[in-house]
């Protein structure tokens, strides 16, 4: 019988389950995949009942269950926290106390608990490891590496905030670390907050903001907020942030350093926004390249694994490729919390004797990341067939041809494929296509199929072998966690922009690609090859015959404030509620020309909270 | 009531702990020192 551990992350932000066999992912998800609450951080009980379902296990199969992070260790830290923020924690103290107290430092016999509300089976053995530990393990020994460097940088776990590890073989050895509350995650939250954007949710679109203005600010964070050494460990400065107080990031000495209050949520973006956008970037960039330089001379290795939320910052991700600090980076595609859960599963896993089989084979072990539920054709038909919507269905090569004549076409494709993606990108299996040769494409998807802000850029997709014809790219990112300049002959000559500023940039054609070409010149690409995502691949080849390029516009299949789709329904009502003009769901194609008038006796944009 | 539990334990056991902590060694280790070279701890520690 195979050896199944079972790993989950909860009760913070985005829980997951795992499960590993023999040392292997074999079935991977966020429960807000399944509740379609953004970001749920309720114990994922959908999502252990679906890895469970997917390889026909119940909890009498599993070995163990790996919990991602050490509650007692992180209920330590809060104490401390307490202590640390007096006389002005009352409030943080009164609203997280009780809770702290009643439950969340006997992790184990919650989950206990929970598991056997599944009633899915007897709850075997329930073993926790340290957060950062679970996120160096979800970054090597996924990766593809027979040993490399680990860094590991997020907002807390228990104490470390910044970890590097030496990974070899099986063996993960920790070497040093940064401890809360010095926290570049956090730091990075706090802006984040300061600009009215949500924490824990709005990190990237500040990061896509970042190229809109100019790091003015930079030398003050440098001097008042963080103390960066040259080996990259740094230290911020309390004074200036509240979130060891209360339950807010920044408060008078962030308005005090950078002239007013934060930006109100969905309030106007000025200047200062871009501009605070740019810096925070630019001080984070510096950080995470010191901190690699840092990784590689205490380990030697030349392959780089990354994991923890800043991981997700692919900006960064690009800077330490573009200086070669490595000969290669992997990044875990699950690299926030969520992943937590893999990489808890795959330590306690090696603990019980399994190998990294993958790593003779050169490839990485996350199949893609397509790690969650796929559904039939079968079960497609009967969904379509019951609810009278009228389709096609066509044979792959025929779905592959029509889907690509109708990018050619200016249209734009919901991408409905295979097993649901693990972790924040969309890579093909749950996916919005659109041509990105079209300069209307990003405005039109922003603001009339996402319902989203309109400075927001996208991302491509292209072949890997086609990569280098569109952009500075020297290895693969099968993960969309890198961003890449656009190459030099894919640029268009522009007159001098100089004057334009803010959102005016978005005016700008900039490229071939226009629709993913951010107005840097850069992109966050993602290189697909046959064996991650076969009908994916097939697609892009199919549009290459159609226009001569395999770059397509691919961003995650959903509206601003929702989980990515996960079910041929939610799919379908996506495709209904927003100016998609085609859904290739499995087997079967969708013209929205075709289908009947989609009602709702709501409006459905009250009922999605924006993110 | 809980809350009032809450506060007066913080204001009775919480503050003069935590003021007595920083006093004798920051549990947030939150100084700067611009003449060291590292904040790097080990792990091990």
């Amino acid at each position: 019988m195979s050896d199944l551990v079972l790993g989950i992350s909860a009760y913070y932000h985005d829980s997951a389950a795992a499960l590993v066999c023999d040392g292997r992912p074999v079935a991977a998800a966020q429960e807000e995949r399944f509740t379609r609450r953004r970001h749920d951080s309720a114990f994922p009980a959908r999502a252990v009942a679906y890895t469970l379902g997917e390889v026909g296990a119940t909890l009498a199969d599993v070995s163990a269950v790996a919990y991602y992070e050490d509650s007692a260790l992180k209920f330590r830290r809060v104490l401390a926290t307490y202590l640390g923020a007096v006389p002005f924690g009352l409030a943080s103290f009164r609203d997280t106390l009780p809770g702290w107290w009643t439950s969340k430092r006997r992790i184990h016999d919650v989950i206990r608990r929970e598991l056997e509300g599944l009633a899915l089976g007897p709850v075997p053995e329930i073993t926790c490891r340290r957060h950062h530990e679970s996120h160096a393990a979800s970054a090597f020994l996924a990766s593809p590496y027979e040993s490399a460097a680990v860094l590991c940088i997020d907002g807390v776990g228990e104490w470390a905030t910044t970890t590097i590890w030496h990974g070899q073989g099986t063996r993960l050895k920790p070497l040093v670390e940064i401890r809360f509350p010095h926290s570049l995650g956090l730091l990075y939250s706090a802006f984040t907050y300061f600009c009215g954007f949500k924490v824990d949710s709005g990190e990237y679109k500040l990061m896509g903001l970042a190229p809109y203005g100019e790091p003015r600010y930079a030398d003050l964070i440098r001097e008042r907020l963080i103390d960066i050494k040259p080996d990259g460990s740094f230290r911020l400065n309390m004074r200036y942030f509240e979130f060891m107080r209360g339950q807010v990031m920044t408060g008078r000495g962030f308005e005090k350093l950078f002239g007013g209050p934060r930006r109100e949520p969905e309030g106007e973006l000025t200047r200062r926004e871009f501009d605070l956008a740019a810096s925070v970037q630019l001080v984070t960039e510096e950080a995470v390249l010191r901190l690699a330089r840092t990784a590689r001379a205490l380990t030697g290795e030349s392959r780089l694994c990354m994991a923890g939320g800043v991981a997700l910052n692919c900006v960064a991700n690009g800077k330490i490729i573009a200086n070669s600090l490595f000969d290669e980076i992997w990044v875990q595609p699950a690299a926030g919390d969520a992943g937590g859960a893999l990489g808890a599963a795959l330590a306690v896993a090696i603990d019980r004797g399994a190998e990294r089989a993958h790593v003779g084979t050169g490839f990485d072990a996350m199949s893609g990341s397509l790690l969650g539920p796929a559904y039939s054709d079968d079960q497609i038909a009967a969904y379509l067939t019951a609810g009278g919507i009228p389709y096609r269905r066509l044979e792959p090569a025929e779905m592959a041809a029509e889907v690509a004549k109708a990018i050619a076409a200016g249209k734009v494709v919901g991408w409905f494929q295979g097993r649901l993606e693990f972790g924040p990108r969309a890579l093909g299996a749950r996916s919005i296509l659109g041509d990105p040769r079209d300069p209307q494409t990003q405005s039109v998807m922003n603001l009339k199929i996402k319902f989203r802000e309109s400075f927001r850029p996208f991302a491509p997709s292209v072949l890997a072998d086609d990569a280098k014809d569109y952009f500075d790219l020297p290895q693969d990112s099968p993960y969309m966690l890198v961003v890449a300049p656009v190459a030099e002959a894919a640029r268009l000559a522009v007159e001098a922009d100089s004057d334009l500023t803010g959102l005016d940039l978005l005016k700008v054609h900039r490229s071939l690609i226009p629709a993913v070409t951010h107005v840097d010149y850069s992109a966050r690409v993602q290189t697909v090859r046959h064996r991650d995502n076969p009908p994916y691949h097939d697609l892009l080849l199919a549009l290459k015959q159609e226009i001569g390029s395999s770059v397509v516009v691919n961003t995650s299949f959903n509206v601003r404030g929702e989980p990515i789709v996960n079910t041929p329904h939610e799919a379908y009502t996506c495709f209904m509620r927003t100016n998609i003009d085609m859904l290739a769901l499995g087997g079967f194609l969708l013209q929205k020309s075709d289908q009947p008038e989609w009602k709702e006796e709501l409006d459905w944009r009250t009922e999605v909270p924006l993110d | 009531m809980r809350r009032a539990l809450l506060t007066i334990a913080y204001v009775l056991l919480v503050i003069p702990a935590g003021l007595v902590a920083r006093v004798v060694r920051d549990p947030m280790r939150r100084s700067w020192s611009r003449g060291r070279q590292s904040y790097w701890q080990n792990s091990a520690d």
